[in-house]
């Protein structure tokens, strides 16, 4: 298991290739306009990384596309929440596809993170004014998790990415419960600095 | 609200991981609904998946993806922002009790104190349940077998840690020991996620615990 999870450590193509296709404008064309090919391009950029994700959960192949497929729809439908809320739209997409893979492969039965995404929807802040710098603020988080030890990148990402509970990584990973969360704490006050720059 | 007592790092990273059990997800969501500064941590703690994410390899999508989901978007508008009553139980927690903490059932478990279940999912290892201490009242001295997460609705209680009051959270590991005494005053009721029976340390409320479902 810990070369599994050492293994996919290595990244993807870079995610704005040459001109920046800035996604959080992306969402707000949809969320504005209810811009189609804005939609096909967010799909062409995290769509594959979306359905990597799903895979490493052990779905079938056939089950990550569709997994996919509903991310995007969710996308789609509740992109004015995300155009009054903050951060960079991969968070929120990682959000998103989190919440589809409990409901659809652990069927809980409540929603508590929608309610909680509904929650912060007070503001008469107008679309469009957080955008560019969040991507980048997003690019320094990704950097520095690169740059924890070893052992921190390994929960951090047995726990984000492969969606095992603390108390499993801890067997997989054969050290104590108490060990996979003081390594938690401590990947969290490395990253820190750079994610208190996020709006 | 202002508040004090917060739920450990590591907890709130397990939640936006989204690999709490039911029970666990349940208080810190309404704990995240109580408290705007526990939101703030969750939106930067979002931020860890939405960075790995981006450094994910990208796997193969099946020729025709993108046009079977714009196929799909058919009739199918951006949804307008929905709007929400205020209620006086936090939304996270209303599908527990559609009756509110009013109607809830309790069970007397002690002089002085009362439970009740929550119905969750059955899959889960972990239960959900509501305390309710009258005021200045004591809960017996006890440790866990694991993680006990507890949410103070109503009222406010005191142990070794500190006051909790409305919003606060206490999240204990195994081999944590307090005993909580109410504030004198109102009742205080808590919402508790806990993953093994509590363990008491008098040898009497040990023997008594079957019968009171603790």
């Amino acid at each position: 298991m810990y070369a599994v999870a050492m293994s996919d450590q290595q990244s993807g193509q870079p995610l704005y290739p040459s001109e920046a296709i800035n996604p959080n404008e992306l969402l707000v064309r949809i969320a504005e306009n209810q811009d189609r090919m804005a939609l096909a391009e967010l799909f062409n950029l995290f769509g594959p990384r979306v359905k990597s994700m799903m895979l490493k959960l052990g779905t079938s192949d056939a089950l990550a596309e569709d997994l996919v497929q509903e991310t995007f729809l969710s996308v789609w439908r509740k992109a004015a929440l995300f155009s009054s809320q903050r951060g960079a739209a991969s968070t929120w997409i990682f959000t998103i596809a989190r919440n589809l893979r409990i409901d659809q492969l652990r069927r809980q039965s409540n929603k508590p993170y929608d309610d909680l995404a509904e929650m912060d929807l007070a503001s008469d802040m107008p679309i469009g004014s957080f955008l560019v710098e969040q991507s980048q603020v997003i690019d320094r988080v990704a950097a520095a998790l690169k740059n924890l030890s070893p052992e921190q990148q390994e929960v951090v990402r047995l726990s984000f990415i492969h969606d095992l509970p603390h108390a499993e990584i801890a067997v997989r990973v054969g050290i104590p419960l108490g060990t996979v969360k003081s390594r938690l704490r401590l990947a969290y006050e490395r990253l820190r600095p750079m994610l208190e720059d996020l709006q | 609200m202002t508040v004090k007592h917060h739920p450990d790092i590591s907890t709130l990273m397990a939640f936006s991981a989204g690999t709490l059990d039911e029970p666990y997800t349940t208080v810190i969501a309404t704990h995240l609904a109580m408290s705007e500064q526990g939101r703030e941590i969750m939106h930067r703690l979002n931020a860890i998946g939405g960075a790995l994410l981006e450094s994910e390899p990208e796997a193969e999508i099946k020729e025709g993806a993108v046009d079977r989901l714009l196929g799909s978007l058919t009739g199918e508008g951006v949804q307008p922002l929905p709007h929400r009553e205020p209620a006086s139980v936090p939304a996270p927690l209303r599908p527990y009790l559609p009756l509110g903490l009013e109607g809830v059932r309790w069970k007397w478990t002690g002089p002085g104190v009362a439970a009740a279940d929550l119905a969750v999912g059955k899959d889960g290892k972990s239960r959900l349940m509501l305390m309710r201490v009258a005021g200045g009242r004591s809960v017996p001295e006890h440790s866990h077998g694991g993680q006990e997460l507890t949410l103070i609705l109503r009222g406010a209680y005191r142990d070794r840690f500190g006051v909790f009051e409305v919003g606060d959270i206490s999240d204990h590991d195994e081999d944590v020991e307090h005993q909580p005494i109410a504030e004198p005053g109102e009742d205080c009721i808590c919402l508790v996620a806990v993953n093994a029976p509590l363990s008491f340390r008098s040898r009497l409320v040990r023997a008594l615990q079957p019968l009171f479902g603790l």
